[in-house]
């Protein structure tokens, strides 16, 4: 059953790049207006060898791991925060609900204009789209610590501060994890609009550059690149998930 | 009776205007098995929790070896309705909380709580996840982690209601064969008659409305104990006196409860 789902998907996949082919070769073809798969693996290969593919990786990625790290830092220690203390959530959480709901992409070019056309300002519109899934996730998992297993350590003695490590953390762990995993796709746009809006590399300014001199192959190659890495950090956040968090399967 | 374990007087439990619990006392011997019964809201299971310092009582007081029960301590182990295990820890390491939390978490706790894991049946489960055991095996682990502290008395809160008939029949010899081992004083509730009855030196049965101490039942069988005892006339004789105390009561708790 799985071995068939598995073929059926592999299938799938092939007939659409397949039909992409087809469509885009035959029937407008027209490197201006849409690139063929084939032509996109010769785009990266080429991009590659000349040594311009691993500049744009290179800004992007550490954007990236800055705004990402910064953002889970900072997350969780608000998520801690709005948890633990009725004054803190009363200060941040109009804030930190309000921002979770608002596009803060759309100040990608007010930071620009603040933080100049290097990396930071990039940073920032990453930190802004990551930070509050990661603070709500972190409070709403503190928050759900079951009362019965409170009771539990209770009837052991107990004190406030070994409950929080020994049952609230690791019981929040799965929130935690999970907003982290929703931060990943997040981070990627960000990192890519905030490039659109004004950078001096990047695969963000990569698709800019490339629209703009009506190159698809090239635009297409950046995307396929941010595609898999968001596949694949996701993939590898649900792998981590299986190892950290186990009981959650069920 | 041996030397009292357990003494409790005029213990007085209100929520608001309504009195749940009105002038308990009794004294309960060092080694002891005592059960309690009655009808679903009796206060058996707030009397239990206010043993256990988990509950505060509104009058009245608890006494273990004549010290004032203000909280819940370590020289009484809680085995509670649902397991309560932690799902993120091992069989050994959720026994092992109790000594990790009042600090007494060496290796000679962690060898005494092998034995016990041994003692309940669950050698060689030790490295397995609750969510890896039967509703059965996690109630042993529930059982070996209250006995991990070594305590002077164990509080069981309907421990078997949540498993199926048979298992319960298992678990309730398992238990009396563990008890024989270490002679603990024991504080067991439960809504079975004749798991009362199969268990027990004593009965407390309550009456409701508020809840009380209605009568205590002797229970003079022999041990050890097995599951034939429960074929015999005499244990259907006990079993028949206790439903005969609580009866109108369950009765009317039911008949209530449809209106």
């Amino acid at each position: 059953m799985k071995g068939n789902s598995l073929v059926t998907s592999t299938a799938s996949i092939v007939g659409g790049l397949l039909i992409w082919e087809v469509i885009s070769r035959f029937l407008i073809n027209n490197a201006l207006f849409l690139a063929s798969p084939s032509q996109i693996v010769v785009a990266i290969y080429k991009l590659g060898l000349s040594g311009v593919l691993w500049r744009h990786i290179e800004i992007s990625t550490y954007e990236f791991v800055l705004g990402y790290v910064i953002a889970s830092a900072l997350g969780v220690l608000l998520g801690l925060a709005m948890a633990e203390s009725r004054t803190a959530k009363s200060i941040l959480q109009p804030w930190v609900s309000g921002l979770y709901a608002t596009p803060t992409i759309a100040l990608g070019p007010l930071f620009l204009l603040w933080m100049g056309i290097g990396i930071w300002s990039k940073v920032l519109v990453v930190i802004t789209l990551v930070v509050f899934p990661v603070a709500l996730n972190t409070e709403v998992g503190l928050l759900t610590t079951s009362p019965r297993l409170i009771e539990m350590l209770r009837s052991f003695g107990a004190s406030r501060k070994q409950i929080f490590f020994k049952l609230s953390l690791p019981s929040a762990a799965p929130f935690v994890l999970a907003g982290l995993k929703l931060g990943i796709g997040r981070g990627l746009i960000g990192v890519v609009v905030a490039e659109l809006f004004g950078s001096r590399a990047g695969l963000g300014q990569l698709i800019s550059q490339s629209a703009d001199a009506f190159n698809m192959p090239n635009l297409f190659a950046a995307v396929i690149i941010l595609a898999t890495a968001g596949i694949v950090m996701t993939a590898g956040f649900s792998w981590l998930e299986k190892r950290l968090v186990p009981w959650t399967r069920d | 009776m041996n030397t009292p374990k357990l003494n409790v007087s005029g213990l007085v439990k209100k929520f608001g205007d309504l009195e749940v619990i009105s002038n308990i006392g009794v004294t309960i011997g060092e080694g002891e098995f005592i059960s309690i019964v009655g009808p679903s809201g009796c206060g058996k299971t707030t009397f239990l929790r206010i043993v256990a310092g988990l509950e505060e009582s509104s009058g009245g007081e608890v006494r273990i070896d004549d010290t004032v029960v203000k909280g819940p301590g370590i020289d009484r182990g809680f085995v509670f309705q649902n397991d309560n295990l932690l799902p993120w820890r091992t069989v050994l390491d959720n026994a092992l909380i109790g000594p990790e939390v009042s600090g007494g978490s060496d290796a000679a706790a962690k060898s005494r709580t092998m034995d016990l894991l041994k003692l309940v049946g669950l050698e060689g489960f030790e490295k397995y996840f609750p969510r890896q055991l039967s509703g059965g095996m996690r109630q042993r682990v529930n059982l070996a982690r209250a006995l991990a502290i070594d305590p002077k008395i164990l509080l069981m809160d309907e421990p078997f209601a949540a498993l199926d008939a048979q298992t319960r029949e298992i678990m309730q010899t398992e238990l009396i064969r563990i008890w024989e081992q270490g002679r603990k004083t024991v504080l067991f509730v439960t809504h079975q008659i004749d798991e009362a009855v199969f268990l027990s030196d004593r009965v407390l049965v309550f009456a409701r409305r508020p809840g009380r101490i209605r009568e205590i039942v002797e229970i003079d069988l022999p041990r050890p104990r097995n599951l034939s005892l429960k074929r015999t006339p005499e244990f259907a004789k006990y079993v028949d006196l206790i439903w005969g105390m609580i009866e109108e009561d369950v009765r009317h708790s039911v008949l209530v409860e449809k209106e």
